[in-house]
């Protein structure tokens, strides 16, 4: 852009030439034709110029108008009175057409600003969207502030703690407690968000909530204009957009990853099963075909083989204990709940361990109001199992176990009961734990890993279970299920014969 | 013994398996031919006239409900099927397919054979075309006149029970799944309302059975269905 002293110069001159054009031409031009010439040098000189020189060319034209041209000659004497009126009209036009034309000119510079600028932020908008990492859209919005609004930035996302961390644009001095005010949206005002040094604090507006906070401060410690804040919170709702669509990218990215790995466990879980299960399958098999082979064995080899065939189911139980638990820690098991009568699974419970409750007499007593539960029956039949199973063992032989449930408000209550020696006192919350049993050193074989599934398995289903003594001898285990909203049973319409 | 003389087909890929189930077979008086894949079992099924299949679902080469499928379009064949545990779905599969039983891994011979002998039994007393009227229990189920009585008190069953007995004495001996017992009982339009097939049951567990919490007829196959033993 021209310097100022410059166009006045150019302003005075170009009066200057056209006094000079128009002196030879006096005697052949009438003063209105002079007139004339002048208002046009005024026209251009605004039309170039701004509007200092603009009004210095009015007054210079009309000087030298009267000067030169308005009789007598070289003086600024008038001698006809009328002159006058012609030197206000001609300022009052000069002067008007000045301001008129700097006015155009004025807007059409913004306007080209404005375009430049718009495009500036397409371009930047184009550039977002092509970004894959924040570091990326960091770059893209310096590079705009500081072609396009001579700033810096600074941009503040927050981490996994929700704390607002920036990213790059170290040299923007922030202050965190006003981005932490404009984060959590407490600065509506933007006054509020502006501070002394001339930062500017945006929120990032996501569609569901704030994702950060652009903080802008000026190149060269100018204060930031006051029309660029439109453009500021244009290009925070494109930062924001952006930042928002590289949020979900991230979050789609951790799914599948952690949808692979759950693949890759749940593959090898189910490899290990299989590898562990066919051998023991094979060695229960061929101990029950050694066992009944013809000629019969002997007493002694029978009992070996036998043992065989005990040892490996224990093992495939065993087996199938850790291999289940390892499905419930890894959140692996998802519940198959359906609404169902307890009494069922109880009944298949009871009929998977016969043999386990040979020596003892089962009482069953469910209260005849129970509503239907809703729950997985495989897993709660194994924790009934689980829990029956652990009664037969730790109570003598002979010695009943029993099985109760009721209502208990919002919860329905199963327990099971023996007569056998009971927890030792002091081990009661820990039995849960994994591979803790009651007894550290019971000739009883097993692991303590039972009880630890039950509970993982109840708390699954939203209940809980615990256990205790009982007098004058026993343990009891009771767990608990939610009674939830059971499904109304529409029962058929009676029979004619019942209904008359 | 009812196993003298019938044939066998044992599909499994497992080597030690496939010979302790055959050798368990042949020494029930079973005539027994082995395959080792899905494709051979079905052309041993289709050439051999087997009274009953023993079939893994484990296959290499096929999808074990697969192969009961494809054996459904054309034979009625009583099928045991072996499975893992962990693999429930494709047990329930199997056995929506047409299966007839499954056993569990591992297994012992007892059971093994136990479960073939049912199934055979069950084979040929359905070609005697039994008469219409079954007998569990102290319960009688007289089919013909649509009578039930127990310890010979005549018992009261709504429409659905008794078409659900029905159902169950139909296919005695064998697993009904959940699916299978709804589509028959309520039509196929309820297979999804579980929770109404096993109020029923208990219904009939109530009327039928001598400790409903302990059934010894109507038995629950946890998370698959139910079978009815005589």
């Amino acid at each position: 852009m021209l310097n100022r002293p410059r166009n006045y110069l150019l302003a005075a001159g170009a009066c200057v030439t056209m006094a000079l054009v128009a002196l030879p031409l006096r005697p052949y031009l009438d003063l209105v034709n002079i007139v004339m010439l002048f208002l046009l040098t005024v026209f251009l000189v605004s039309w170039r110029l701004e509007q200092g020189p603009a009004v210095l060319a009015a007054f210079l034209s009309v000087a030298l108008f009267d000067f030169f041209f308005v009789p007598p000659h070289l003086t600024f004497a008038v001698t006809d009175i009328q002159y006058l009126l012609t030197f206000a009209v001609m300022l009052v036009v000069a002067l008007l057409t000045g301001q008129m034309t700097a006015g155009l000119r004025k807007q059409a510079r913004m306007a080209r600003f404005e375009e430049k600028r718009t495009r500036a932020l397409y371009e930047m908008a184009r550039a977002l969207s092509g970004a894959l990492r924040l570091s990326e859209v960091v770059a893209i919005l310096r590079d705009f502030l500081r072609d396009v609004v001579q700033a810096d930035a600074v941009l503040l996302i927050p981490d996994a703690h929700g704390e607002l961390r920036p990213q790059d644009g170290m040299r923007v001095r922030y202050e965190l407690h006003l981005a932490v005010a404009v984060y959590e949206g407490n600065a509506d005002d933007r006054r509020a968000s502006k501070t002394m040094d001339g930062v500017c604090y945006y929120p990032l507006r996501g569609s569901t909530r704030i994702r950060g906070v652009l903080a802008v401060a000026p190149l060269n410690d100018e204060v930031l204009l006051q029309e660029d804040h439109p453009l500021l919170e244009a290009v925070a709702s494109l930062i924001a957009i952006a930042v928002e669509r590289l949020h979900y990218v991230d979050v789609a990215q951790q799914a599948e990853v952690q949808m692979a790995s759950e693949r890759l466990r749940s593959s090898v879980l189910s490899a290990l099963s299989h590898d562990l299960r066919t051998p023991l399958t094979i060695l229960v098999g061929l101990a029950d075909t050694l066992n009944l082979s013809r000629p019969p064995l002997a007493g002694k080899q029978k009992d070996m083989a036998e043992a065989v065939r005990d040892q490996s189911m224990r093992i495939s139980g065993l087996v199938e204990n850790l291999l289940d638990m390892a499905r419930l820690h890894a959140g692996q098991v998802k519940l198959r709940r359906e609404w169902q009568p307890l009494e069922e699974v109880v009944g298949a419970s009871l009929k998977l361990l016969e043999r386990a409750l040979e020596a003892h007499p089962v009482r069953v007593e469910l209260a005849p109001d129970l509503p239907l539960l809703e729950f997985d029956a495989v897993l709660i039949e194994r924790v009934l199992c689980n829990l029956l199973e652990n009664a037969a063992k730790y109570s003598p032989a002979g010695s009943p176990v029993e099985i109760r449930a009721h209502r208990n408000g919002a919860m329905v209550e199963v327990s099971v009961g023996d007569y056998g020696s009971g927890i030792p006192q002091g081990r009661q919350d820990r039995i849960f734990d994994m591979f803790v049993r009651g007894a550290p050193e019971s000739p009883m074989p097993g692991v303590g890993l039972g009880l630890a599934i039950c509970r993982a398995i109840v708390e699954a289903h939203g209940g809980t279970i615990s256990a205790a003594n009982r007098a004058p001898s026993g343990a009891c285990f009771t767990f608990t299920l939610p009674v939830g909203n059971p499904p109304e049973i529409i029962e058929e319409s009676l029979p004619p014969e019942v209904a008359a | 013994m009812s196993a003298l003389y019938s044939r066998a087909i044992v599909i499994e890929d497992e080597k030690q398996i496939r010979s302790f189930v055959c050798e368990a077979l042949e020494q029930a008086g079973c005539q027994v031919f082995e395959a080792e894949t899905g494709a051979q079992g079905l052309v041993e099924a289709g050439t051999r006239k087997p009274d009953i299949v023993i079939l893994d679902l484990g296959l290499p080469d096929r999808d074990g409900v697969e192969v009961v499928r494809d054996l459904r379009g054309w034979s009625a064949v009583p099928v045991l099927i072996l499975s893992a545990r962990a693999d429930e779905m494709d047990k329930i599969a199997a056995l929506d397919a047409g299966a007839d039983d499954y056993l569990t891994k591992p297994f012992g011979v007892g059971e093994l054979l136990a479960r073939v002998r049912a199934l055979l039994r069950r084979k040929s007393r359905l070609a005697e075309d039994g008469g219409a009227v079954a007998v569990f229990g102290n319960v009688t189920v007289d089919m013909a006149r649509r009578i039930v009585t127990r310890n010979d008190e005549p018992v009261h069953l709504t429409p659905i029970e008794y078409r659900l007995l029905c159902a169950l004495l139909a296919s005695e001996g064998r697993v009904l799944t959940h699916r299978q017992l709804l589509r028959d009982v309520w039509g196929p339009t309820h297979v999804e309302s579980n929770h109404y097939l096993r109020v029923f049951v208990g219904h009939l567990r109530q009327k039928l059975e001598a400790d409903p919490a302990q059934p010894r007829h109507i038995l629950t196959e946890t998370g698959v269905g139910y079978r009815f033993q005589l």
